[in-house]
């Protein structure tokens, strides 16, 4: 989902980058919780590691039917560790670096940080919290809970951050609209259960390995 | 040195171990073909709509400086690295501006 340099028009862009530097600057004074507590200086070396593992597996492209292939995004997961803030810090950060590379283009930097870190990252852990709060009802163990939750949210946010991509790219005028945003909700229909199965299994890990590594169980209300 | 060793042994220790499978995995899905070399979502709907030359002859407005790696298997190592050094600077840089703001506070 990384829209690539000269794809979108100029007034998308700046609107774009304007909204994502807002929630950054937001974000960060926002995310004073995550530095609070004693374990914090504990917590940055675990911050870079998990930076670098969604680095790895957005560079993963594994097979979809259809001569396609997709990536995990990360955005639900980091945000479901370390908080919607620092999430979309942290996905800045791997567009900043991929677009070095020349995946993802410059300056879409704040469109596509809008997609995966705002979209993916802040609207997806806001329905993980969601779904945790109905399965709250249940008798459900903690871990089980936030892990469907966040497939779900992952899944969810993935295909929401499609249909937003998918209007974005046709603002330009030369993909239209009717074909745009159904190819790309299509398709990420698909992408999205990769991205669902990789998120709970990373974030059932973490809660049999370290789950005070999960930031945000009191945002959640789990 | 050895405090600092001694004090974040296990930490270390563990991104240690998670980087070191980060690259054997990468090292291990390239040459197996595991990785998939097709088009992703938002590519298949360009290339669908406008055809791959289109896509191909979009005009960006600067050179990514890396993109010159050809070997994506150099590229990804590089890449996880550069991640892991800038996310912690970044983080490490953020806690002692927030420390920083509370002494003021504190003081004034």
């Amino acid at each position: 989902m990384h829209l690539p340099d000269g794809l979108l028009d100029p007034i998308t862009i700046v609107v774009l980058w304007i909204i994502t530097i807002v929630f950054m600057i937001f974000g960060y004074f926002k995310m004073n919780n995550l530095f609070k507590n004693a374990e914090s200086d504990r917590l940055i070396p675990y911050i870079g590691v998990l930076a670098a593992v969604i680095f790895a597996f957005q560079f993963v492209n594994y097979p979809i039917p259809g001569g396609t292939s997709g990536h995990l995004v990360g955005g639900t997961l980091v945000a479901v560790i370390l908080g919607p803030w620092a999430s979309l810090i942290v996905l800045f950060l791997i567009l900043v670096v991929q677009s070095l590379f020349g995946d993802g283009g410059i300056t879409v930097l704040g469109a596509n940080a809008f997609n995966m870190g705002i979209i993916g990252g802040i609207l997806g852990f806001y329905i993980v919290v969601l779904f945790v709060r109905l399965l709250n009802h249940t008798s459900l163990k903690k871990e089980i809970k936030v892990t469907l939750s966040t497939a779900i949210g992952a899944y969810i946010s993935i295909v929401l951050a499609a249909l937003i991509c998918g209007i974005e790219i046709s603002l330009n005028g030369i993909i239209s609209i009717q074909v745009a945003v159904p190819a790309m909700v299509f398709w990420h229909l698909f992408i999205g259960i990769g991205e669902a199965v990789i998120s709970a299994l990373i974030v059932y890990y973490i809660y049999k390995a370290k789950p005070d590594f999960i930031t945000t169980e009191a945002i959640m209300g789990v | 040195m050895n405090r600092f060793i001694e004090k974040y042994k296990k930490t270390l220790l563990y991104t240690s171990i998670i980087i070191v499978l980060l690259i054997v995995v990468l090292a291990i899905g390239f040459p197996l073909g595991f990785l998939s070399g097709d088009p992703d979502g938002l590519e298949r709907t360009i290339i669908d709509s406008q055809g791959e030359t289109w896509l191909e002859t979009l005009e960006a407005f600067w050179y990514p400086i890396l993109s010159w790696i050809e070997n994506e298997y150099i590229a990804g190592i590089i890449g996880l690295l550069l991640t892991l050094a800038i996310a912690i600077g970044l983080f490490n840089l953020m806690k002692y501006l927030r420390n920083k703001r509370i002494t003021r506070t504190h003081g004034s």
